[in-house]
């Protein structure tokens, strides 16, 4: 059973307009969406995490509707922000206590979790580690990055290991490398 | 949703918010010490503190709280119960620093101006918390709102002397005003 089934899904509100989008993704796979604008790429991401419902089209998030079940869509699919998270050390600690809160996650569990991530991650600008660190401790089956930096690619990729990753880009060198191994973009079709 | 996810938004709000809280409490205590005693500087003064407070829940303002609100798995309605003890504590602390120096000064009657004060203040943040997630007009229309419930407690109280009005008016506002705000954070498209 697919994790994440987007059949022609759009997304329309006031001047905005996105889609349609269709594609499916399972456990361990990997595909990159090629966006024509950034806007686009942040409203794809939410459209695929569920935070966002779609406006036409269906998403469904391991066979779950966001607009009727989005509580277990948000369990099962993380988002991976594209802003950095301007956060020193001891705030961040307190980040992590406030998601493990609100994922009914274990406290020690979360902040062990979260210094073995951050070492799997030396060398990543912790701006940009934060949010991911910060994605992967509510443990996802589906990582939605949304516009992520290629030149950490390898690194993220290493540490989402064998969840579905669905990245949304707006530069297509940024999309080839986070899908080696399947088509380098799929197409978005733009109303 | 949890007690501990809802004591985990309360703090991580309360902090980020630190600063409008003790400026308003500082506010309170110098209204508290140097006003006359009467209904009308703590039902006022401590419910635009309260629509301030509740101003400050606005999306944006706090990207990473919100960010992370928003992809937690909790329903909409639970959040907005979270989200509004936010204000109504930060208000109330207010009232009673106010109280406390209204106490300092041998004020009389001191118990029932924070009734007073309390119910109007509670029914004001609420209805203010509204605006908090819209924009342009609607959003100055629930200011105005929350500023008018205000008025039309302070009336029921002084004008017409009839304090079981007043806090039945409040109770009433305060209660419809946070199903609306449920209802439009579950529907809330964060785009």
């Amino acid at each position: 059973m697919p994790l994440l089934r987007m059949r022609d899904a759009t997304f329309a509100g006031g001047t905005t307009f996105v889609g349609p989008v269709s594609l499916e993704l399972s456990q361990g796979e990997h595909a990159a969406l090629h966006c024509s604008s950034a806007p686009e790429a942040a409203i794809l991401a939410l459209l695929a995490t569920g935070i966002v419902k779609a406006s036409n089209g269906c998403v469904l998030i391991d066979d779950y509707d966001p607009h009727v079940q989005s509580v277990h869509c948000k369990r099962i699919a993380g988002l991976v922000p594209h802003e950095p998270f301007l956060l020193d050390e001891g705030e961040f600690a307190r980040y992590v206590a406030y998601r493990a809160a609100l994922w009914g996650i274990e406290l020690g569990r979360a902040q062990t979790h979260a210094a073995l991530l951050r070492r799997r991650l030396t060398g990543m600008h912790e701006s940009f580690a934060y949010p991911l660190i910060a994605t992967l401790i509510g443990m996802p089956r589906l990582i939605v990055l949304d516009r992520p930096q290629p030149a950490y690619a390898r690194l993220i990729l290493g540490v989402v290991g064998r969840r579905g990753v669905l990245s949304t880009h707006t530069d297509a060198a940024a999309a080839r490398a986070f899908c080696p191994n399947g088509p380098a973009q799929l197409p978005v079709t733009q109303a | 949703m949890t007690t501990r996810a809802l004591l985990a938004v309360l703090q991580a709000r309360l902090w980020a918010q630190r600063r409008i809280v003790f400026y308003s409490c500082a506010a309170a205590f110098v209204a508290g010490l140097v006003q006359p005693s009467g209904y009308a500087a703590p039902l006022f003064l401590c419910s635009l503190l309260g629509i301030a407070c509740a101003l400050a829940q606005s999306p944006g303002l706090h990207p990473h709280l919100d960010r992370a609100e928003q992809s937690a798995p909790l329903f909409g309605r639970e959040l907005a119960r979270a989200k509004a003890l936010v204000p109504c504590l930060a208000a109330a602390l207010a009232a009673l620093i106010y109280g406390c120096a209204q106490l300092l000064r041998g004020a009389p009657g001191v118990p029932l101006t924070l009734l007073v004060a309390a119910a109007a203040v509670g029914a004001a943040t609420l209805t203010a918390l509204c605006a908090t997630i819209r924009r342009g007009s609607t959003r100055a229309l629930y200011v105005m709102l929350a500023a008018s419930t205000s008025a039309v407690a302070y009336a029921l109280a002084v004008a017409a002397h009839s304090l079981l009005a007043e806090l039945a008016f409040c109770a009433m506002v305060a209660f419809f005003s946070l199903r609306q705000y449920g209802e439009a954070l579950a529907r809330y498209d964060p785009i």
